[in-house]
C-alpha cells in the first residue's frame, strides 16, 4: 500500500534570502512526487498551540519528514510538547556541526537510568527531523526524503497481507480511488498539492525538555523562579507555561545535569540541541560586543553563570535578586572543585585555553 | 563629514564622526539629553557583520540594564553575535522601525540605524580618539578569531 508521506518545511526566523530560496527548492522538488505531501509551516519554536500552523501539524496523522532551521532534537521534542509525537525517524543526513566521531553509543552507565523517554507511551508512526542548516543543496534534502518515503512504503506493504495479499475488486477499487484523489490517510490534499500556511506570529522563547535525556530530577523545577515548570498528573516534569521563560535566559539549561534542557533559538549549540558540541556556520562576533570571555582566567562555571543569569532576569522582572544557593543543585558545592587534584582532564582543558586562537 | 576619523581594517576604511563618543564594545554614543545617550553600531562593527537580516531584543523601554549584561542577538550575512549592554542603566526606547527592517544598520549607521537609548552615566565611553587608539589594540585579536573560526 503506497502510504503518503508528509514532509513539512518549516521556515527559518529571519527572512534571509538563501534560507528562503533553500525552503522554496526543497518544496517546488518535491511537488511532482507521488505519495508525498508537502506544506510550509513558520518557524516552529514560535508556534502557538492555537496557531494554524500547529493545527496543521497536529492533523498529520502519518510518517512525517520535519525539515526545519533547527537541531533535529530541538525540533522533536518542540513537537513532542506540542502534543506531535512519534517514534524517531533516523535520517542518514547530519545534522549542523556533526561528524561522524559524534555517534556514540549509549554507555552501560548510561542504559541504567530512569530515562523519561522509557515511560512514554509513542505512537508507532515515525517523525524524521532534518537540519536545513546542514547542507547548502536542496537535491541532497530530496534525495534523502525520497530515500524516506521509499522506506516508508516498503514498511506498510504488509499490510496487504491484511486481506491476505489478494484483495477483492471492491476493495482495490476504492483503494485505487482513494488514492487517485489523494484522500488515503484522511487528507484532502491531491497528491503532491502545496499547502502555503502563512502567518507572522511572536518569537518566543522558552525551554524544551528532550526526554530521552531527562531523569525526572527536578531540579529545574527548583532552580527557576519564574514558574515555567510543572508536573503532570504522572509527576513528570513538564514546562507548563513556557510564556512565563524569560527572553534570552537559558539559566535552568546550565543547571540540568543531563544536558535535556534545549533553548533551540540560543547561540550555545549544546545549549540549542546539537548531539554534541558542534561548529557554526557563521562566525561569532558575541566577543566582539562584550561577550565574557569563556577561557579567561577567572571565568565564570556554568552554575555561577546560570545564578547571575537568574538574578538579572529577576531584577528585569523588578523582583529582588536572590543567592546563588537557591534551588541551585548541591552536586558541586563551590570550593570543593579547587581541592581535587588535577586529572587528565583538567590537564587538556588548561591546555585548550591556553591556545591562542 | 570631513573630519570623520579613518581607521583601515585591511584594505577597508572605516570612518567614525567625531560629534560622538564611542563604547568599547563597538556602538557610537550620541547625548541626546544630560544623562540620556543614542547608541548604534559603529562603521568597525557592521564592517564585520556585513549584511543585518535580523536583529532581536531581550529588553523593552523601561530595563535595567547592566553594563556587558546580555541584551539581545543579532544575525547577519556572515556572522551571528549576542549583544551585550554599552552602559549601566535605563532603557528609554528601542529603535522599532529595525526589528521589522534592519537594513538601516548597513545603509544609515550613523543616523537612522541607530539601535536604543539608554539613561545612565557616561564615564566608560570613550572619545573618537580614544576609541581609534582602542581599535588599533583590538584589530589584530578581531582578525585572528575571525580566522580561527574560519578554519575550523
Amino acid at each position: 500500500m503506497p502510504s503518503r508521506l508528509t514532509v513539512v518545511v518549516s521556515q527559518g526566523r529571519s527572512p534571509n534570502p538563501k534560507k528562503r530560496a533553500l525552503e522554496e527548492q526543497i518544496v517546488a522538488g518535491l511537488l511532482g512526487d507521488r505519495g508525498i505531501d508537502v506544506t510550509i509551516v513558520p518557524h516552529l519554536y514560535d508556534l502557538t498551540a492555537e496557531s494554524t500552523g500547529m493545527l496543521c501539524l497536529s492533523g498529520i496523522s502519518g510518517d512525517l519528514v520535519f525539515c526545519s532551521w533547527l537541531y533535529p532534537r530541538a525540533a522533536r521534542w518542540t513537537l513532542d510538547r506540542q502534543g506531535i509525537r512519534g517514534q524517531e525517524g533516523i535520517s542518514l543526513l547530519k545534522s549542523l556541526g556533526e561528524s561522524d566521531e559524534d555517534l556514540e553509543e549509549p554507555t552501560a552507565e548510561e542504559d541504567a537510568k530512569h530515562l523519561v523517554i522509557d515511560r512514554l507511551e509513542l505512537p508507532s508512526r515515525k517523525i524524521y527531523c532534518l537540519d536545513l542548516r546542514a547542507y547548502d543543496d536542496s537535491e541532497i534534502f530530496q534525495e534523502e526524503i525520497r530515500r524516506i518515503a521509499q522506506e516508508s512504503n516498503t514498511s506498510t506493504v504488509e499490510l496487504s497481507s491484511w486481506i491476505n495479499g489478494n484483495p477483492r475488486p471492491e476493495q482495490m477499487e476504492r483503494y485505487l480511488a482513494a488514492e487517485k484523489n489523494g484522500v488515503a490517510n484522511g487528507y484532502d490534499n491531491v497528491p503532491g498539492e502545496k499547502t502555503h500556511d502563512e502567518e507572522d506570529p511572536a518569537r518566543r522563547w522558552y525551554p524544551v525538555i528532550d526526554f530521552s535525556r531527562c531523569t525526572n530530577c527536578l531540579e529545574c523545577i527548583d532552580f527557576c523562579l519564574f514558574g515555567v515548570y510543572g508536573i503532570d498528573a504522572q509527576e513528570t516534569i513538564l514546562v507548563e507555561q513556557p510564556d512565563n521563560c524569560r527572553q534570552g535566559c537559558p539559566a535552568c539549561s546550565r543547571v540540568c545535569p543531563e544536558n535535556a534542557i534545549i533553548f533551540p533559538q540560543h547561540k550555545t549549540p549544546t545549549i540549542a540541541g546539537s548531539a554534541e558540541v558542534g561548529g557554526n556556520l557563521k562566525i561569532d562576533l558575541s566577543q566582539l560586543f562584550g561577550a565574557p570571555d569563556p577561557g579567561a582566567p577567572g571565568a565564570e562555571k556554568a552554575l555561577e553563570v546560570a545564578a547571575r543569569e537568574r538574578n538579572e532576569q529577576l531584577l528585569l522582572a523588578g523582583r529582588e535578586t536572590v543567592g546563588a544557593n537557591v534551588g541551585v543543585p548541591k552536586r558541586d558545592p563551590p570550593g570543593n572543585l579547587e581541592e581535587q587534584p588535577q586529572d587528565e582532564l583538567d590537564l587538556l582543558i588548561d591546555s585548550l585555553d591556553a591556545l591562542d586562537l | 563629514m570631513t573630519d570623520d576619523l579613518t581607521f583601515m581594517m585591511g584594505e577597508f576604511e572605516a570612518q567614525f564622526p567625531t560629534d560622538r563618543l564611542y563604547a568599547r564594545n563597538h556602538m557610537w554614543a550620541q547625548r541626546v539629553s544630560e544623562d540620556r545617550f543614542r547608541f548604534g553600531f559603529a562603521a568597525y562593527a557592521v564592517r564585520l557583520l556585513q549584511d543585518v537580516y535580523f536583529l532581536d531584543w531581550e529588553i523593552a523601554a523601561g530595563a535595567q540594564i547592566s553594563e556587558r549584561q546580555e541584551i539581545g542577538q543579532i544575525e547577519s550575512q556572515k556572522a551571528e553575535a549576542s549583544l551585550y549592554a554599552p552602559l549601566a542603566g535605563t532603557v528609554v526606547c528601542i529603535n522599532e522601525t529595525l526589528l521589522k527592517d534592519p537594513s538601516a544598520i548597513n545603509v544609515d549607521k550613523y543616523s537612522n540605524g541607530w539601535l536604543f537609548e539608554i539613561a545612565g552615566i557616561s564615564n566608560g565611553l570613550l572619545s573618537p580618539s580614544e576609541y581609534l587608539v582602542h581599535l588599533e589594540s583590538v584589530w589584530e585579536v578581531t582578525q585572528r578569531t575571525i580566522k580561527g573560526q574560519m578554519n575550523k
